[in-house]
């Protein structure tokens, strides 16, 4: 229940259940780091902890003068009641107070720290090589900027002041029992390794469970969000029965899980109020003896009364601090792991200039994993202006070459240089500048369709993209939509057809006027005669400018002044259409396929 | 909240053992203060044993007492069971309901909700759902059973506390209700803040290539700084009001507390009271007023289960917009497919896609569909599984129109290889058998051999059992698409529907595909859906589509010397014929 109560923000599954506990590895370290994040609020921190002391003093001398005026009671001298009362009201107030100012500056503390961590993220993945996304799944990723984030947040709004009371209440209660008696309080702690124990067996199971919900959690959601993006094809299969009892099985066993986490959870509550009556009785029976032998008077039972049970909920709410402060951790030290990551490099050549677009790839060999090479010895000089086609089948390596030149991935060995200058030594961003390009995936943001063509730069004009979007024939794309170019498109473009997407893709990189031109497979989807259209107009708008196109379909490339024919990852012919139609090699039979259809 | 209560009736008896026995513990609580003041009164301060304190009395009502809080703490476990197994219940029975109900809605409604949404539906909202119901069991009982009992315990031991509680309580639900109307509307923005944050970072990661080449981190930066800047400003906003609860609370408590020490101290001194009834007195006002407290909890989590809870029910609620027919054996002799006068618009645009297209297949003819980017070629493959309903004229499929037919059994007889080829997360194997769950090994090695996938699955490590990554990633689109084809070809049904799925196939594959198809479906009627002459001009027919209007049918040699849109389509494509003189 206590934890359920904690307002979480987290957008992921599982809000305000039990995260499972993770350790972290390096929890020092991990500290450390957190931390310095607290650096700039040094001020606040500070008042933070005066709070919670102030605070904490109040709330544990406010039950000493109620057992002073309780005692004044019992012994009928009324005279110092509205003296003692007062106090009371003022310590109340000031602790009240304390609290307030304590809320407040967690608040602010979790809103500039989380926003600035989040942040940081952001920045260091916008930043991380491609390479790196590549490799790692997006939704671990996310779950990092998401989950973890807000998991750190809410130690820091919550678990901090709790944290810092709780252990000060234990003290500072500690004290004041001792400072009344010493054998009440040794009886009054007696009761405490019980809790402990308990707390231990029981957060431990409670691990157990929470870690296997978390599990099935992710399966629940795994399931739904495969099904669903895929639900034309589970419509068209007709896989909904199937699908339906799979997800059943998942949900039932996370039904089952969580009854007994959430058992388990419900159950702290429960022992925990037994353990505090029992540390009750025994207080009243010792408390009463001690009175009968005149060593104590009967306030300080009441006040022992107080503090015994102000003693255990410390103890018990420390006991669920660990595991949050524990998973916490573990999800910061996963942000730092992604923090640490090397981002790329953009040292080299700031300013490129005019560029010319000579192109030369010389000996370039490449592979993604050690051991298995995709790009063999690969020569390739691209002249000024020219337009040249890269073709072969599926898995030769024809986008590879485009992810080298883009600097996404680097080569193993070989050099790639435009306009005689090694682009290692070209910065990254002078580099992509220099180069426009429209990728296999049509991607595009969840914006205004202008917003999306204007994407290379916001402040180009509206006649510039009219015109560029003309040019790639994407303004009928844009008219058709209800608010012309000012519609949204919603899910990044899922309403449009892919051939509309890529019709957008090519707009948006005509818009960029770069001096080179990469179509890694850019009009896959869109018909031909549209797809000429593009290409008169590339012709004219690329005009001194080099292009670089990738292409099943051999009508996109017939005119290229170079074709490159590709195969495993080995350039095996190079020519124009006519010449390499002469030499009757592969290009030759691959056009033949297309234009007699089954001429195999 | 209609809809959902159905699924929380079925457990209503489970849900009355949990008050049942959250009952029992409350009593146990409120039970408590007397026997502790008893212990006070009469065992400690001895007040009916001449001044003496009584420690065989402290004893023997301490054990009972004990005894009295493990019995409470057991009601509570048992409650907590109950309540427990009634949430958690509801919850499971919502989730299956709600994706059961998402399995048969229209591709139109799917788009509508989006799927984003749906995740965050069934996943994040049923969770709020569940805790919403577990905490109105457990939690509103307990909160007015610890108000109500509390009061009457406070009452009973002296009328002259009724004061206190009169004062104390009507402040606390003003404040209440003022906090409450604050936050509600907070929750609701936050939410979309969430999605906000997250979708940008979504779009960051699967296009980074994008972004890195247009130079675009700093533009993204400055747009998730804005974003991000918003969620934390309405989580800072709800965390201040949040603030506030606590202290104001405990003022209110505390001077009640004084207050009750004070009217006591006057009773005492009349002798109307015994000290001991005062510390009862103050262990009952805080009762009541932790009571009160908790109840402002779970209104937090019921104004957040509401808002879920609706969401969840558009889900429910969302009917089904196709309905079923009970057609589930075609005609063999009937033409295979047949469109009169069919008209489309997609629902609430207006716009109108598809217009007057008629035209009918005899069984094992191919028809080829050409037409501009945008035309409507999809739209009109679309209508023949039923994906959507026409708006205007009839398509049937086997002698009956498609709206008489049972939608599995219509599905059943059509395979339909999309545009975007969608794999599942299982191995290869398992995916191509998606067509045909009986499917033998061998029936799956021939269907993706014509599908001309088997050479590149068994150069594979792990061949047929190699897992396909989530969305099919860990393969090239040229990949993707040959394992959708042959998920399609094992599935041996009458109408084979190919949209635009061998575009990132290279031309020699595609052409070896067109001939085992030729060779080996001769009997299956085929549409398909082509950008490329050379993949069109073989099929009996083509139909070459413009605009959301037949342009011109027929065969490609009539096609050639009748349409004009037909050759200079062919024209941009071999151009080179004439340029290159071959």
């Amino acid at each position: 229940m206590a934890q359920q109560q904690n307002v979480s923000f987290r957008g992921g599954p599982g809000r305000g259940m039990g995260t499972p506990v993770e350790k972290p590895a390096a929890m020092k370290d991990t500290l450390k780091r957190l931390f310095s994040y607290f650096g700039s609020e040094k001020v606040y921190v500070l008042i933070l902890i005066l709070c919670v002391t102030a605070g904490v003093l109040c709330g544990s001398f406010a039950p000493r003068m109620q057992s002073s005026a309780i005692d004044s009671v019992v012994r009928g001298s009324f005279s110092q009641l509205p003296r003692l009362l007062t106090i009371m009201l003022i310590l109340y107030l000031l602790s009240a107070a304390a609290v307030l100012l304590q809320g407040l500056i967690s608040a602010r503390l979790s809103r500039n720290i989380t926003g600035k961590l989040r942040n940081d993220l952001f920045d260091k993945i916008v930043h991380l090589p491609v390479s790196y996304l590549d490799g790692h799944s997006h939704g671990d990723l996310m779950s990092r900027m998401t989950n973890d984030a807000e998991n750190v947040s809410n130690i820091i709004s919550q678990s901090l002041s709790s944290l810092f009371s709780g252990v000060l209440t234990l003290v500072v209660t500690l004290i004041m029992m001792l400072s009344y008696n010493v054998p009440l309080t040794l009886l009054t702690c007696s009761t405490v390794v019980l809790t402990l124990l308990a707390t231990r067996f029981l957060s431990a199971k409670m691990r157990l469970y929470y870690v296997k919900r978390q599990e099935l959690l992710g399966k629940v959601n795994s399931t739904v969000e495969e099904m669903v993006s895929n639900c034309r094809t589970v419509a068209a299969y007709n896989l909904q029965e199937e699908s339906v009892k799979d997800f059943e099985q998942t949900s039932d066993a996370l039904k089952k899980t969580g009854i007994i986490a959430d058992i388990l959870g419900n159950a702290m509550g429960p022992v925990m109020n037994s353990l505090s009556n029992i540390t009750f009785v025994i207080v009243a029976v010792f408390g009463a003896w001690f009175a009968i032998h005149g060593y104590i008077s009967v306030g300080v039972i009441s006040a022992f009364i107080i503090y015994s049970k102000q003693f255990s909920r410390p103890i018990n709410e420390l006991a669920q601090l660990y595991g949050q402060i524990a998973t916490a951790l573990a999800g910061a030290e996963r942000i730092f792991a992604v923090l640490d990551e090397k981002s790329e490099d953009f040292s080299g050549e700031p300013k490129l200039g005019k560029v010319n677009g000579v192109v030369e790839f010389s000996h370039v060999n490449f592979s993604y994993e050690p051991g298995k090479q995709v790009i063999y010895d690969f020569n390739l000089k691209v002249e000024a202006g020219k337009k040249i086609a890269l073709v072969g089948s599926t898995g030769c390596g024809k986008t590879t070459i485009v992810n080298l030149l883009m600097r996404f991935y680097e080569p193993d060995s070989g050099t790639i240089t435009v306009d005689g200058t090694d682009i290692t030594k070209i910065s990254r961003h002078a580099l992509r500048d220099a180069i426009g390009i429209v990728l296999q995936d049509a991607i595009l943001f969840s914006d205004t369709v202008r917003a999306n063509l204007k994407y290379a730069d916001a402040s180009i004009s509206d006649e510039k993209m009219l015109e560029s979007a003309r040019l790639a024939s994407c303004d009928t794309v844009a008219d058709a939509l209800p608010d012309g170019y000012d519609s949204f498109l919603a899910s990044a473009g899922a309403g449009l057809s892919q051939g509309q997407k890529q019709l957008l893709t090519i707009g948006r990189a005509f818009l960029s006027y770069p001096y080179i031109l990469i179509l890694d497979e850019a009009t896959s989807s869109v018909d031909t005669r549209t797809e000429q259209n593009i290409q008169d107009a590339m012709a004219r708008l690329m005009k001194g400018r080099t292009s670089l196109i990738i292409a099943h379909r051999l009508s996109t490339i017939l005119d290229a002044d170079q074709i490159v024919v590709m195969d495993k990852g080995h350039i095996v012919e190079t020519g124009t259409h006519s010449e390499l139609l002469a030499k009757k090699g592969q290009y030759y039979s691959l056009y033949m396929t297309q234009f007699a259809g089954n001429a195999t | 909240m209609k809809t959902i209560f159905p699924y929380v009736r079925k457990y209503l008896g489970f849900a009355f053992l949990a008050s049942l026995f959250m009952i029992l513990e409350v009593s146990v609580d409120l039970l408590q203060p007397g026997m502790m003041a008893a212990i006070v009164d009469k065992g400690i301060l001895g007040l009916g044993n001449g001044g003496q304190p009584d420690i065989p009395l402290v004893v023997s009502t301490g054990i009972r007492m004990i005894l009295l809080v493990i019995a409470g703490g057991a009601c509570g476990l048992l409650s907590a069971v109950f309540s427990n197994f009634t949430g958690q219940s509801c919850g499971n029975d919502l989730r299956k309901a709600c994706f059961s109900r998402i399995m048969h809605l229209s591709h139109q409604q799917t788009d509508d909700f989006t799927t984003g949404s749906l995740i965050t539906r069934i996943t994040n909202d049923i969770s709020q759902v569940q805790s919403l119901v577990m905490q109105v069991i457990r939690g509103v009982i307990r909160c007015l059973m610890l108000f109500v009992g509390g009061s009457y315990a406070l009452l009973s031991l002296n009328l002259s506390f009724t004061v206190v509680v009169a004062i104390a309580f009507p402040i606390i639900l003003l404040y209440i209700i003022f906090v409450l109307r604050k936050t509600s509307p907070l929750f609701l923005i936050l939410q979309e803040r969430i999605d906000h944050v997250n979708s940008i970072i979504q779009e960051n990661i699967t296009g980074a290539r994008v972004v890195k080449s247009f130079i675009q981190e700093d533009r993204e930066q400055a747009r998730f700084g804005k974003a991000n800047q918003d969620l934390t400003d309405t989580q800072f906003q709800v965390s201040v009001l949040l603030s506030f609860m606590r202290p104001v609370m405990n003022i209110v408590l505390n001077c009640a507390t004084i207050a009750i020490i004070w009217i006591g101290s006057i009773q005492v001194r009349e002798g109307s009271l015994e000290p001991g009834s005062i510390m009862a007195a103050i262990t009952y006002i805080s009762q009541i007023l932790n009571g009160i407290l908790m109840l402002v909890m779970i209104f937090q989590t019921v104004t957040r289960g509401m808002v879920s809870g609706k969401r969840v029910e558009e889900i429910l609620l969302s009917e089904p917009e196709l309905k079923d027919g009970s057609v589930t054996e075609g005609d063999p002799q009937a033409d295979s497919v047949v469109f009169d006068h069919v008209s489309f618009a997609y629902p609430g645009t207006g716009r109108t896609i598809l217009r007057d297209i008629s035209f009918s297949l005899r069984p094992g003819e191919t028809l080829a569909v050409i037409g501009s980017t945008g035309c409507g070629k999809t739209t009109l493959i679309n209508l023949i599984p039923r994906f959507y309903d026409a708006t205007e004229g009839t398509v049937s499929v086997a002698g009956a129109d498609v709206r008489l037919w049972n939608k599995a059994a219509l599905r059943n007889k059509i395979s339909v290889c999309i545009q975007k080829s969608e794999l599942f997360n299982r191995t290869i194997a398992e995916n191509i058998r998606l067509g045909d769950r009986n499917a033998s090994d061998e029936a799956v090695k021939e269907a993706a051999k014509a599908a001309q996938a088997d050479s590149f699955i068994t150069d594979m490590p792990d061949g047929y059992e190699t897992m396909v990554a989530q969305g099919g990633m860990s393969l090239s689109g040229g990949q993707r698409q040959r394992v959708a084809i042959a998920r399609a070809l094992l599935r041996k049904s009458d109408i084979l529907i190919f949209d635009d799925s061998t575009s990132a196939l290279d031309l020699k594959t595609e052409a070896a595909l067109h001939t085992t198809l030729r060779r080996d479906y001769k009997d299956v009627t085929r549409i398909i859906v082509a950008q490329r002459i050379a993949s069109v001009m073989d099929a009996d027919r083509i139909l070459l589509l413009d605009n959301g209007q037949i342009s011109a049918m027929g065969t490609h040699d009539e096609l050639l010397a009748g349409s004009a849109l037909y050759r200079s389509i062919c024209d941009s494509q071999q151009s080179s014929r004439q340029k290159g003189g071959v």
